[in-house]
């Protein structure tokens, strides 16, 4: 064989990497023009957390921390909109407070207009309240634990707390049965972890992007009694909840778009092999 | 329900910014630069005004209506940060600083030893010795292993020879593995990312905008 | 002597001071230590929000740096775009509702979010390239590497689960087995480096902490 003819194997690590892109890009199209409608199965992670929420006694008071992204909503909106409808069906006290500024945005768009907290017979300032926004980092969940008001003196609309009803007797953690720890850092566990549980025990949930999952893991079971990870967790906490959602179209849309990198890995692979494994036959 | 103006408007603009990233795909192009730019501008605004209204909530109305005066302090020491500007004066932004370093370090520090050390390696050994049922005992002995083997990994005093070789290579097997559970998350995380953007030009961009379906 | 202790020393004391303030209201929660704690976190959040206009600062040096390299037409597009988008925001929240305003929502959700959720997008197509021109399976970890993520992914995608549904245990073993392994060791080794650096913030050692350049 001459130096200039081009084996299969080199024809192969050499491909156009722009095929792949478009092969992914109708991939992703496909199901979303004309869904599959494939079963999703649920996770133990997930029933944890849906149980860890369905066995609180009523009148149980939860505070969400979200830390919500709204670029990243895609990946999360099916977690966020089943979590509001389980909280509002069942009686418990919810405490909604953002450390981040798209939080508080998110939040406006989905109380009210996506899930109506009316519609579970629930009241502001009696059954859930707005904290706001505050950028209250690590030093600040730590005060949030001890003094509620030392961070969010008033509601989001500028209440004072000790006016509002629900929050007449919740001043800190001893005052909460369950934390729920939303968060787009993959690090940011880490405070759930360290100002929460380890000083008060309390009962800890996190809701998170996909990629963060396998770091929380190992915080899971007795740390944190429930996790939620990436979008198809959304999808299983809709199909456990019972509260049907957009995570279901979202993670059936998913389905082909993956086989793009599973070809990569396979042509990449083959390519290498090929030609190694072909020179040292020449030799 | 037929869209509005203002519903419309905003989907062609959405489309135009995501456009503007997609085509980077194809190479680096005036395009893709304006809309950078233009995200640059909206994330320091964005950040601005909602930093103002927490001032506002946070220091101001407790100051006048609780007459919480000691938050005048670290509106002063904000204002000091500012010192940072003028080489001449910008020792005086160590003190705000050294409030913020602090107390992020102390809340760090106190909660790490039990709940990033002990509580794990607690949760380690006892997921061995106390379960009953013998899959949990498997699953706990190669945590266990893996726990043991990995943190072996990270000795970088000593060279990774002989006995501390081999549990080192063994340990670097179990993080790969934890590696590629990330990695793996990650991917479909971006495939969640690219699928809502598809669904939006589907559903908003070409059949509510521009066929006037839905 | 007193000026050299004002403008480096006093700082580290501080810093000193008040972790170990912190730290000692952990472990001896009396009221008024968890008090100052609660009073110091909230003065973090004061401290970050009325010192965010440096970021303006920042981000008008960068952009005048930007300008100075390339004194072109496009430059100046360049220069000035991120002033008009500040300024669009600040527009949309003069309505009523300041950021909740109909105005200032519909600008954030069309413009900041499109783009953000698309920057996110892009790097699915950079996976896959690195999968195909750098992913090479030729050690033993590079397998491991390999088995975790697609074994994981599968788990993740129900077209795979739907096909063989061995694979949704398999890859939830691999999250609460393996991959716990692993991440708890290098929580542990991160945790125990987290804890020295800490240390040597607090005892003054680490001074790039408050160094200003």
């Amino acid at each position: 064989m001459s130096m200039s003819e081009k084996t299969i194997w080199d024809k192969i690590a050499e491909l156009d990497i722009r095929w792949i892109y478009l092969l992914t890009i109708i991939l992703i199209v496909i199901p979303v023009v004309r869904p599959l409608g494939i079963p999703i199965l649920v996770s133990e992670p997930v029933k944890d957390f849906y149980k860890t929420i369905d066995e609180l006694p009523p009148g149980s008071v939860v505070a969400v921390s979200f830390r919500g992204s709204l670029g990243l909503l895609d990946e999360q909106e099916a977690q966020f909109i089943a979590l509001w409808k389980i909280l509002f069906q069942r009686d418990l006290k919810v405490i909604f407070y953002s450390p981040t500024a798209d939080g508080e945005i998110i939040l406006d768009m989905h109380l009210g207009k996506k899930v109506r907290p009316e519609d579970y017979g629930k009241k502001y300032g009696i059954d859930y309240v707005r904290l706001g926004y505050a950028p209250i980092g690590e030093p600040g969940e730590a005060a949030f634990a001890l003094d509620i008001r030392s961070v969010f003196p008033t509601d989001y609309k500028g209440t004072p707390l000790d006016e509002i009803p629900m929050m007449k007797n919740i001043n800190s953690w001893k005052d909460i049965d369950l934390l729920i720890f939303q968060y787009t850092s993959c690090t940011d566990v880490e405070i759930a972890i360290r100002q929460w549980v380890v000083p008060y025990n309390m009962p800890v949930l996190t809701m998170t992007l996909g990629c963060c999952g396998p770091m929380a893991a190992p915080y899971y079971p007795k740390m944190i009694k429930g996790f939620l990870s990436g979008s198809i967790a959304g999808a299983e906490l809709e199909i456990i909840g019972g509260v049907p959602g957009p995570g279901a179209a979202m993670t059936d849309a998913k389905n082909l778009g993956i086989f793009g990198l599973i070809v990569s890995l396979i042509l990449g692979n083959l390519a290498y092999w090929g030609r190694r494994l072909s020179k040292e036959g020449g030799e | 329900m037929s869209a509005s103006f203002w519903e419309i408007l905003g989907i062609w603009v959405a489309v135009f910014f995501t456009f503007s990233v997609l085509s980077f795909l194809w190479k680096d192009n005036p395009y893709f630069k304006f809309g950078q730019q233009f995200i640059v501008g909206v994330v320091v605004a964005h950040n601005i005004l909602f930093a103002m209204k927490s001032v506002y909530d946070n220091a101001v109305i407790p100051i006048m209506t609780q007459g919480r005066w000691t938050l005048i302090i670290p509106i002063i020491l904000g204002v000091l940060m500012y010192t940072r500007l003028h080489r001449d004066y910008a020792w005086a932004s160590k003190y705000p600083t050294a409030v913020l370093v602090g107390t992020g370090t102390g809340v760090m520090i106190t909660g790490i030893l039990r709940g990033q050390i002990i509580d794990q390696a607690k949760m380690t050994v006892l997921d061995v010795f106390k379960s009953s049922n013998p899959v949990d005992i498997f699953n706990g002995v190669i945590i266990l292993i893996g726990v043991l083997t990995s943190i072996t990994f990270f000795i970088f005093t000593k060279e990774h020879k002989g006995p501390l070789g081999i549990s080192a290579k063994i340990g670097r097997i179990f993080l790969m593995i934890s590696l590629g559970a990330n990695w793996s998350g990650e991917t479909v995380w971006y495939l969640t990312q690219m699928t809502g953007r598809v669904m939006f030009l589907w559903h908003d961009w070409i059949k509510r905008a521009i066929l006037g379906i839905g | 002597m007193a000026e050299v202790f004002i403008k480096r020393d006093l700082p580290l004391v501080l810093i000193f001071i008040i972790g170990i303030l912190v730290i000692i209201e952990f472990f001896f929660p009396h009221p008024a230590l968890s008090a100052i704690k609660a009073e110091l976190g909230t003065w973090t959040v004061v401290i970050a929000n009325v010192s965010i206009f440096l970021g303006l600062f920042y981000m008008s040096y960068a952009q005048y740096r930007l300008l100075q390299r390339q004194k072109t037409l496009s430059g100046y597009v360049y220069f000035i775009t991120p002033f008009v988008a500040l300024c669009l925001f600040f527009i949309g929240a003069a309505f009523p509702g300041y950021t909740s305003s109909p105005q200032y929502q519909w600008l954030y959700q069309n413009i900041y979010r499109a783009q953000v959720a698309m920057y996110v997008s892009l790097p699915l197509f950079y996976c896959y390239y690195a999968a195909y021109r750098a992913f090479r399976i030729r050690s033993i970890e590079a397998l491991a590497l390999m088995l975790g993520g697609l074994l994981y992914t599968f788990r993740q995608i129900p077209l795979f689960t739907y096909l063989c549904p061995p694979l949704h245990p398999i890859g939830e073993w691999v999250l609460l087995v393996p991959n716990v392994a692993g991440g708890r060791g290098a929580v542990i080794c991160v945790a125990l480096a987290s804890i020295v650096v800490g240390l040597r913030t607090l005892v003054g050692k680490e001074v790039t902490t408050i160094e200003v350049r």
